[in-house]
């Protein structure tokens, strides 16, 4: 009971700074869905894949993203995503909010 | 030996088992329903099969290579569901084949008609020998008119089964490209 509580806590964590991590990704170089997942999945951020791309969908209708088919050099156009001046904004935004957290965390653990 | 099914998965075909070919269409089903994006779905569901489409190309050493059952449970675990959850314990449930709805209709019958074809389209309908029903018959228009006029209405208003779809329906069978070859009439 205990193991599936502490685990059912760490992956709402990360579905929490989810989207935070597709913009940062997104916002150092452009990327198609492969990968991003990739990169997520090697800082084991996600555990299936299905859940990114919802999430992708949800991002570009919001304006935070764009897509662009680009050749690939073997099979058909890949989708690739980047991040636009609104999604920008919102990672500036996003970004400060998570110094905020780290910083206050600090602080409570260093209370204890 | 086992049948196989040609599909187009994001801008690729594939070659499919049929078993592997069925699994993979209930778990797009299931992602389609669990993603509750309303007309956005669509987006995602091309992102999800670009990506399937990109994990079958990697483990397929050659365009001839058949995708199986085995690689398809490989992504589905994968990919998962789009809440995060595996998809494998909940699709389970799901992987007994799933029976269509036969519906099934009156028409008349052509192949052991006698006059119209309605007493064996009534039979198929009913379940019951068509002897039983031609003998009620008789008995019903010796009787009185009654049974008579009953069969003329009837066939005025039931088709006849005409072609092999519909005599599947006739049956009540799916119609299915095995039973059509069944009752086809180009033999």
């Amino acid at each position: 009971m205990n193991d599936i509580n502490t685990d059912n806590i760490k992956s709402q964590m990360r579905k929490g700074v989810l989207e935070y991590c597709i913009l940062s990704i997104l916002n150092n170089n452009d990327a198609y869905a492969s990968e991003l997942i990739s990169q997520l999945k090697d800082a084991s951020m996600i555990v299936v894949e299905g859940t990114l791309y919802p999430l992708l969908t949800r991002q570009k209708n919001q304006g935070l993203l764009s897509y662009r088919w680009e050749e690939s050099p073997q099979g058909p156009p890949r989708k690739y995503y980047s991040i636009t001046q609104k999604g920008k904004e919102l990672l500036y935004e996003m970004d400060a909010a998570w110094d905020e957290i780290v910083q206050t965390i600090a602080l409570l653990r260093k209370k204890l | 030996m086992k049948k196989v099914v040609n599909v187009g998965i994001g801008g690729r075909s594939f070659v499919i088992d049929e078993d592997a070919y069925q699994k993979l269409d209930r778990y797009l089903d299931r992602f389609r329903e669990r993603t509750k994006m309303g007309v956005q779905t669509k987006d995602v569901m091309e992102d999800l099969e670009q990506r399937i489409a990109e994990l079958f190309n990697e483990s397929l050493r050659s365009e001839q290579e058949v995708v199986n059952l085995s690689l398809v449970n490989k992504v589905i675990s994968q990919l998962g569901m789009p809440d995060g959850a595996p998809a494998e314990e909940e699709f389970t449930y799901n992987s007994e084949p799933v029976n269509p709805v036969i519906s099934k209709r009156f028409y008349r019958d052509p192949d052991s008609k006698i006059f119209g074809g309605v007493c064996g389209g009534l039979a198929f309908y009913m379940n019951v020998d068509v002897v039983l029903i031609r003998v009620l018959l008789f008995i019903a228009i010796f009787m009185g008119g009654i049974g008579f006029w009953a069969y003329i209405i009837f066939w005025i208003v039931a088709p006849l089964a005409v072609t092999a779809a519909q005599k599947c329906e006739m049956r009540g069978l799916p119609v299915t490209a095995e039973n059509l070859r069944k009752y086809s009439t180009y033999k």
